[in-house]
């Protein structure tokens, strides 16, 4: 079985920055931005859209699972998760992902700085949303070739998420190549650049799951 | 060893169509590379492998082999490591295509034109700003395996899948120094863009100016994806075009990589790619020997485009170009201390946020290019060029202008620039143009040439052409071309030289007309000692462009000029459907319209109807006088630009600064802090009110000023961004807030080294320190900072914050403050400064 890592350029048209997520990572609360709060998101979403260039790779793997105790083998190693052994409980594969807004966004936020810090701190917050877009975009293409096999999916986790050690970042681009695919690259202290990027670990089953998880 | 009958790999690429080999990775996942193994670690291990893909490479008639050293650097293989040292593994990489060779040349019908390029990929990291590698780093790192490569013998070098413009110039550099022939092929998305932004023209100029021998592109998309990206390739670059791209996309069928291109379709798009003037071809990921021999047997009969020199000028940032020759460029003069107290203040308190606010103004007022001057006797020149230049370049992608005449300054700002930059500047003295063309010819540039010499600056236009010639001349000699000198003719003050403007037009006129020359002027020399400057110098202005005025080094915040300007371009054809005037004259009109509400307000008069009555909310019970209600609403919604113009109608009424801050700022403060805290208002509503508030400060500062009160301070605070952490978002609200509040700042910036925190602690004498860390990854360098303050400092506060600090983590690592947000800062400031 060959694993190519392949590449998925999601639109720009056809993700949603929602207002609901940016005020989440405003700390709103739950409460609705109004007035001009409102319309300094909006005005963000929209500059944020167009300078993002969305990309993502992606690849499955088979996996072992010893829930007995936690250790997962993934194909850069083993790892050990209590969180992640029981989240991907009967799963024997996984799809490895990692998805990016891209490196404009990171220096027009740096220069955003000096026209506004509410302007930045907003622009930050779509920015966050907006590679969650991404994420939720990759994901539902995920779930599409899943369900062409009959399969299922189990919600994303990301390394950092729980007691699924940040380090696995290390072995996810190992294999990925985020770098050379999408240009996504990882620092000594296990951040990512281009700052709005995510990687993730998403089980695939035969059967229907939970889809959430408790960390 | 190449063997000397062989030909040069340059001549053999001059001569007409080469071919380098296919894909190398696919190949040997399809033989087993299992994923996360590095393929350069089959050189020891399936040397066989490595030998026969050479081999069959050849067989399909590439010339030159690429090794399988892709990632082959001492990141990944460090120079001491007892298995696979660096050195080893591009010495077996090399030695198995130096066999193919010598196995199938026995062959008499396969030729001789067979190369060895050593193979060079990224290092997988950004580079700063954006990620965490020094420029420097990298080149180092790019130089101990082109070194490698050499002891090895190879007869070219290949840095190939570049995505960044500014690593492909650390790899260019550290390859240049191998004397071989460099070859740079990057990568482009199907935007047609490198990566971090560049596009085609971009990355031929920069790559040229840095004396790369062939130029192309390879990877990411298949040969039909890349046509537009080749046009451009053709069209601006004037050394040979080099196209290696991937059998198109890989997708998975049956659990099987499949590359949708085959051999024969690979073929007939590669005959289009040649017909467009590539003339070095082969491929890259999901190619194969089928697909090289496919492409060779149809292109073959072809007859390649000839070569042809390119003769338009560009600059360059990271990201984009700009043209000379067409419509004038404008260079922003202001990044300059010469005649300007505050600048002067900002470079000797390294006040690196002012140069950057005066570089992004300029940006605002439509420069095409930022011209760069920090230097200042008493300071060190060099160090702040070099921190200048790369702070500009992390937040603009206009392209700079590097402006010393300190040779190390210059050196060190050319090597560390992220582009094709202008030099400025190099003039007719034998001893300046032996210091500054060896930098250009390394590391590329638009070089600023004076017409001035040994003898003084020639009073004819006549003698001020003779020394553009001689400039040219020695430029060439250093393999500069005329097209990347841009000649000065020098504008002197009328008011001590009367004829001195006629003979600068002159002189501008005879450049471009009978040396076909391109020009710069610092414009507004031309009215020094004169009042009224700008009426003369606009004037000027319009007469040097009439002139054939290529660029000028200008102020794009006068007005007088930038009229002059759009007016120009406008009635020359160079300003389609006159689009840029049009969008000029309503900046303007808006301006106008500001600056007569302005003097409206200032009057007294006509304000009465813009007044709307605020709602009596139960927020603003506190606020006693009504006629401070406008103002304190304002700010706690945020309307920033209306909050300047209410505090100045509040001082023309002869309210009392004082009284305005007392009464209605700091309340309006409290009303949104209070706000934040209860969880009714949230951050963006936060900052917008400091920022209205800000904006109500600087009216009363001005008035302060002139009355010498320039108002209290209420403490001072450190803020940083720890070690390791370059995100410094959260560091910067904080300080926002805390300025608002009273507080003077001393911010530090982002990743900074515990002992910097703690000397400028004890030489400023200051109480709280306030660190945040967004990763937890970073907060063991937040400990060490705490640590190093406690033992060097003893008494100094520190409060943390950030995306993952918690009070758990903060008493941990001994913190005496956890800050849950911004509000707490202030909060916990007032607590230590006893600020009731």
């Amino acid at each position: 079985m060959e694993h190519p890592v392949l590449i998925y350029i999601p639109a720009v048209d056809e993700l949603e920055i929602r207002v609901q997520e940016v005020t989440r990572y405003l700390g709103y609360g739950g409460n609705p931005a109004e007035g001009e709060d409102l319309k300094l998101i909006e005005k963000k979403i929209a500059e944020v859209k167009k300078i993002m260039a969305p990309k993502a790779c992606y690849a499955r793997y088979s996996f072992e699972n010893d829930e007995e105790n936690s250790m997962l083998t993934f194909p850069y190693g083993e790892t050990k998760s209590e969180v992640l052994s029981r989240h991907l409980s009967g799963c024997s594969e996984v799809f490895i992902f990692a998805a990016t807004i891209g490196a404009v966004f990171d220096r027009s936020l740096q220069r955003t700085r000096f026209l506004s810090m509410s302007e930045t701190a907003v622009m930050q917050a779509v920015g966050a949303a907006a590679v969650e877009a991404v994420c939720d975009s990759v994901n539902g293409m995920l779930e599409q070739k899943a369900a062409e096999e009959s399969k299922y999916l189990r919600a994303r986790f990301s390394p950092g998420y729980g007691d699924f050690e940040l380090e696995n970042q290390r072995g996810i681009f190992s294999v990925l190549n985020p770098a050379k695919n999408v240009g996504i690259t990882l620092m000594d202290t296990m951040i990512m650049a281009p700052e709005k990027s995510v990687t993730a670990v998403i089980g695939i089953s035969d059967k229907p799951g939970r889809n959430g998880y408790e960390t | 060893m190449s063997t000397t009958e062989k030909r040069n790999v340059m001549e053999k690429i001059r001569e007409g169509f080469t071919y380098f080999e296919g894909g190398c990775g696919t190949i040997l996942q399809a033989v087993g590379l299992k994923p996360g193994e590095l393929p350069e670690t089959w050189n020891l291990t399936h040397g066989d492998v490595i030998e026969k893909m050479h081999s069959d490479y050849i067989k399909a008639g590439a010339n030159i082999l690429k090794t399988n050293t892709f990632g082959g650097n001492i990141l990944k293989f460090p120079a001491d490591d007892p298995e696979m040292p660096l050195d080893v593994i591009i010495a077996s990489a090399v030695s198995h295509a130096r066999n193919a060779i010598e196995n199938m040349e026995k062959d008499p019908s396969v030729g001789k034109d067979h190369f060895v390029a050593l193979d060079i990929g990224p290092l997988g990291h950004l580079l700063k700003p954006l990620g965490d590698m020094e420029f420097e780093r990298a080149y180092e790192i790019f130089k101990a395996t082109v070194d490698s490569g050499m002891k090895a013998g190879v007869d070219l070098i290949l840095v190939e899948t570049m995505t960044d413009i500014y690593e492909s110039k650390a790899a260019v550099l550290a390859a240049k120094e191998s004397g071989l022939p460099v070859v740079l092929t990057t990568a482009y998305d199907e935007s047609h863009k490198l990566l971090t932004g560049a596009d085609p023209c971009t990355v031929v100029a920069v790559a040229e100016g840095l004396g790369v021998d062939c130029i192309g592109v390879n990877c990411s998309l298949g040969p039909d994806q890349m046509m537009e990206i080749v046009d451009g390739l053709v069209k601006y670059a004037s050394v040979p075009v080099v196209v290696n791209p991937n059998a198109g996309l890989p997708r998975t069928e049956n659990g099987r990589i499949i590359f949708d291109v085959k051999p024969e379709d690979f073929a007939e798009a590669m005959v289009k790619i040649a017909s467009k003037g590539a003339r070095v071809l082969g491929g890259c990921c999901g190619t194969t020997p089928s697909h090289i021999a496919a492409m060779i047997d149809s292109v073959k009969e072809m007859t390649p485009l000839p070569l042809t020199e390119k003769n338009d000028t560009f600059i360059t940032s990271y990201t984009r170009s700009v043209r000379f020759g067409g419509k004038p460029i404008l260079i922003g003069e202001r990044i300059n201390p010469t005649g300007k107290k505050r600048f002067k203040q900002a470079l000797r308190e390294h006040d690196i946020d002012h140069i950057l606010q005066v570089g992004m103004d300029e940006q605002d007022n439509h420069a095409d290019v930022l011209d760069v001057n920090v230097g200042l006797p008493e300071i060190d020149e060099v160090a702040m060029m070099c921190e200048v230049v790369s702070e500009l370049q992390a937040i603009t992608d206009l392209p700079l202008q590097i402006d010393t005449t300190d040779p190390i300054a210059m050196e060190k700002a050319l090597r560390l620039y992220n582009g094709k930059p202008m030099i400025n500047s190099v003039n007719g003295k034998e001893e300046v143009m032996e210091q500054v063309f060896p930098l250009a010819a390394k590391y590329g540039g638009l070089v600023v040439a004076l017409t001035i010499d040994e003898e003084g600056i020639p009073k004819t236009a006549e003698g001020r052409l003779d020394i553009a010639k001689k400039i040219y001349a020695r430029a060439a000699e250093y393999g500069i071309k005329k097209k990347d000198i841009i000649i000065d003719p020098l504008a002197m003050s009328i008011s001590a030289e009367p004829d001195s403007a006629l003979v600068t037009l002159e002189a501008l006129k005879r450049i471009h007309d009978e040396l076909g020359g391109l020009t710069s002027l610092g414009v507004s020399n031309i009215s020094f000692g004169l009042p009224c400057r700008e009426i003369v110098n606009s004037i000027f202005f319009t007469q040097a462009m009439n002139n054939g005025l290529s660029a000028a080094i200008m102020n794009p915040a006068s007005t007088e000029m930038m009229k002059a300007y759009y007016a120009f371009c406008a009635l020359n054809m160079q300003d389609e459907n006159c689009m840029s005037f049009i969008g000029f004259a309503e900046e303007y009109k808006a301006a106008e319209d500001e600056k007569a509400a302005r003097l409206a307000v200032g009057g007294g008069a006509a304000t009465g109807e813009k007044k709307s009555p605020v709602k009596k909310s139960s927020l603003y019970e506190s606020i006693e006088d009504e006629r401070k209600l406008p103002l304190v609403d304002c700010i706690v919604k945020g309307m920033k630009d209306r909050a300047g113009v209410l505090t100045e109608e509040l001082l023309n009424e002869g309210m009392d600064s004082l009284e305005i801050i007392d009464g209605a700022l700091i309340p309006a403060l409290d009303i949104v802090g209070r706000g934040f805290e209860k969880k009714t208002m949230f951050l963006p509503q936060l900052l917008m009110s400091a920022e209205s508030a800000s904006a109500a400060f600087a009216v009363i500062r001005g008035t302060l000023k002139k009355s010498g009160d320039e108002g209290k301070i209420k403490g001072r605070i450190i803020l940083a961004t720890v070690k390791g952490d370059i995100h410094d978002i959260g560091k910067n609200i904080v300080k926002v807030l805390l300025e608002n509040y009273g507080y003077e700042v001393i911010d530090l910036g982002k990743d900074v080294a515990p002992e910097l925190i703690v000397e400028t602690a004890i030489a400023e004498d200051i109480k709280l320190v306030g660190l945040s860390a967004l990763m937890t990854t970073t907060v063991p360098s937040m400990e060490e900072t705490i640590k190093q303050l406690q033992k060097e400092k003893t008494g100094t506060l520190v409060m943390v914050g950030g995306a993952v600090m918690t009070q758990e983590y903060a008493d941990m690592i001994g913190a005496d403050h956890y800050s849950k947000d911004a509000m707490g800062s202030v909060r916990y400031a007032e607590k230590v400064f006893e600020v009731s």
